[in-house]
């Protein structure tokens, strides 16, 4: 039985689509208290102002991060969520999981909190919202202790990396998403669970250009898989796809009949740098000009795989819109390997070079992307000590003038002003 | 000769009674002492935390340390606890 009328918030129920405010209508006939999300809600509808607070110090002992603290400003009213802190759950890679293990999850998380999630936060992590402040640690000795989770990142910490399932499943993969993952998470736990920099960092791995974990839109450090080589062609393959003995696109959009498979339009032209082209019945590829875009990979899988020489590209600096828009990440390396067997440490110094930077340089909650447009992509390119690649040129300039570090100018600023006025009185 | 450890600390926690805000930025401490790198400065006050001579203040986003008593006057006229 509601516990709240809720007339404006019935309205969502409306329609074909799937509503929250059923979802939470279930749940509150197991748990009462969650009624009174609803009546909260109800009630900042109609003053038109959230009825929750923001922040404070709520955490697990020995944890700087992890646990979101967030209370109702009408508690008298509105008992069951006047504590509804969220807690973010380090989600496994590539999120896999059992059956057992989310059961095991969901029973841990009625017994402690709400009962309500939200799979999964945009980090990536499993988001279980509203729990109170006394529950917090029998929960979090539970889910450690009973099954060997932990608590993911908030606040000024780095958060909890993720990525893309990657060699697990997927052929494109050019490295060890997983295994880059988890050893970033394991190397850097005391930065994932207590605070570390003037905001929040994130990282993000994606096994291939097709970046199935949006890492170029959603971290600040990026690894996005690629290879230096040519696209690896079969060509008996190609031949097959022409004749429509394969199905292009390994079969998506199989919904309806676009026709015959036609290699032109569908791929050729479609290629962005315009570099593919045929010689009688063989593909040709001028792998100089390819972006690595996917594209022609995408649509004939069995023809063409991504090169041999695999490793990643890294991109920095995306972020979401709360300052100044949203961005998407700025290529900075094109190609690094990335190996486990070197314990990913060519990756690590490039993150520390980073970090040392933007812990020094940038502005209390600034995000490193946000830096990096203060100071410009050359002072960002300087420091990282890289020379500057056409890949780092987004557009033809529009400022005429040249600017030289003394270092770059033979002789360097000093000269000999007597010597110099001999041959051009002042 | 730079400063030790306890040195550190110590202006940390002088500052983190003094600042005129309870809560401070990671970054406010940097000028506790300017010859340490910013990654050292953050261990010493996450070492301040653990010792309980400062707490997390944390808005979700971002997170700032700051004084115990500092901090539960104020909750004290907010009633947050
Ligand atoms: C009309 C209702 C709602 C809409 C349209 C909505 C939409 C969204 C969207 C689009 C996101 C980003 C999700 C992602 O990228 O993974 C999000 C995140 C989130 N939502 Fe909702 N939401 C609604 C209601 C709620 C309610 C009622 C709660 C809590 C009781 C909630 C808590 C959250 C939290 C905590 C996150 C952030 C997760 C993270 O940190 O990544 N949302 N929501
Ligand atoms: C009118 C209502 C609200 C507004 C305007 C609002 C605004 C914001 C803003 C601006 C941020 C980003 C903060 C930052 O980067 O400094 C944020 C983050 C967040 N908010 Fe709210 N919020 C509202 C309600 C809520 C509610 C009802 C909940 C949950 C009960 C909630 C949970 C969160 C969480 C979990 C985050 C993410 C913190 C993180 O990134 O670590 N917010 N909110
Ligand atoms: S990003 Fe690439 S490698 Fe990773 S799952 Fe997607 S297609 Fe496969
Ligand atoms: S990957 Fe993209 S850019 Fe490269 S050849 Fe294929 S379609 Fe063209």
């Amino acid at each position: 039985m509601a516990k709240h009328d809720t007339p404006l918030l019935d309205e969502l129920e409306k329609g074909p689509w799937p509503s929250f405010v059923t979802d939470i209508k279930r749940q509150a006939e197991k748990n009462p208290d969650c009624w009174d999300i609803l009546g909260q809600l109800e009630l900042s509808f109609r003053d038109k102002i959230t009825h929750w607070k923001h922040g404070g110090i709520v955490g697990v002992f020995g944890y700087g991060g992890g646990i979101v603290g967030r209370y109702s400003d009408v508690p008298d009213r509105f008992p069951g969520v006047e504590h509804f802190h969220t807690v973010r759950v380090n989600q496994p890679a590539s999120k896999y999981y059992s059956t057992e293990n989310l059961r095991q999850l969901m029973d841990l998380w009625e017994k402690h909190g709400s009962g309500m999630t939200n799979m999964h936060g945009s980090t990536g992590d499993i988001v279980l919202l509203g729990c109170r402040t006394e529950a917090l640690e029998p929960f979090f000795w539970d889910l450690t202790h009973e099954m060997g989770q932990d608590l993911g990142g908030s606040g000024s910490n780095l958060r909890t990396p993720a990525n893309c399932l990657g060699q697990s499943r997927c052929e494109w993969s050019c490295y060890d998403t997983e295994e880059a993952c988890h050893h970033l998470t394991m190397h850097y736990q005391d930065e994932i669970h207590r605070p570390a920099f003037p905001y929040k960092f994130k990282f993000k791995f994606s096994g291939c250009p097709n970046d199935c974990v949006a890492a170029l839109a959603r971290s600040d450090f990026a690894v996005i898989g690629t290879w230096r080589d040519d696209i690896r062609i079969d060509q008996a393959a190609v031949k097959e796809y022409v004749a429509g003995n394969i199905v292009s696109g390994g079969g998506a959009h199989a919904g309806r009949d676009w026709g015959a498979f036609d290699i032109q339009k569908e791929v050729i032209d479609l290629c962005p740098t315009e570099c593919m082209w045929m010689e009688g019945d063989e593909l040709k590829i001028d792998n100089s000009e390819c972006t690595r875009c996917m594209h022609c990979i995408n649509v004939m899988p069995r023809a063409l795989r991504p090169g041999a020489q695999q490793g990643a590209s890294i991109c920095v600096g995306a972020k979401a819109p709360i300052l100044d828009g949203a961005q998407f990440a700025t290529l900075i390396i094109p190609f690094i390997e990335v190996s486990a067997e070197n314990e990913f440490e060519n990756v690590i110094d490039v993150i520390e070079n980073i970090w040392d930077w933007w812990m020094e340089v940038g502005k209390n909650r600034e995000r490193v992307g946000e830096t990096m447009q203060r100071v410009g992509l050359p002072t960002f390119i300087k420091v990282m000590g890289l020379e500057p690649i056409p890949q780092h040129v987004r557009e033809p300039r529009s400022n005429p003038y040249v600017f030289w570090a003394e270092e770059e100018v033979e002789g360097g600023f000093d000269r000999d002003v007597d010597e110099f006025r001999k041959r051009h009185a002042a | 000769m730079g400063m030790s450890d306890d040195e550190i600390k110590a202006a940390m926690i002088e500052k983190a009674t003094k600042a005129p805000k309870p809560q401070l930025y990671v970054k406010d401490f940097y000028k506790c002492d300017p010859e340490s790198k910013p990654r050292k400065i953050k261990n010493l006050a996450n070492d301040l935390v653990k010792q309980g001579e400062l707490m997390f203040w944390s808005s979700g986003s971002t997170t700032m340390y700051a004084r115990p008593d500092r901090i539960k006057d104020e909750e004290g006229d907010e009633g947050v606890n």
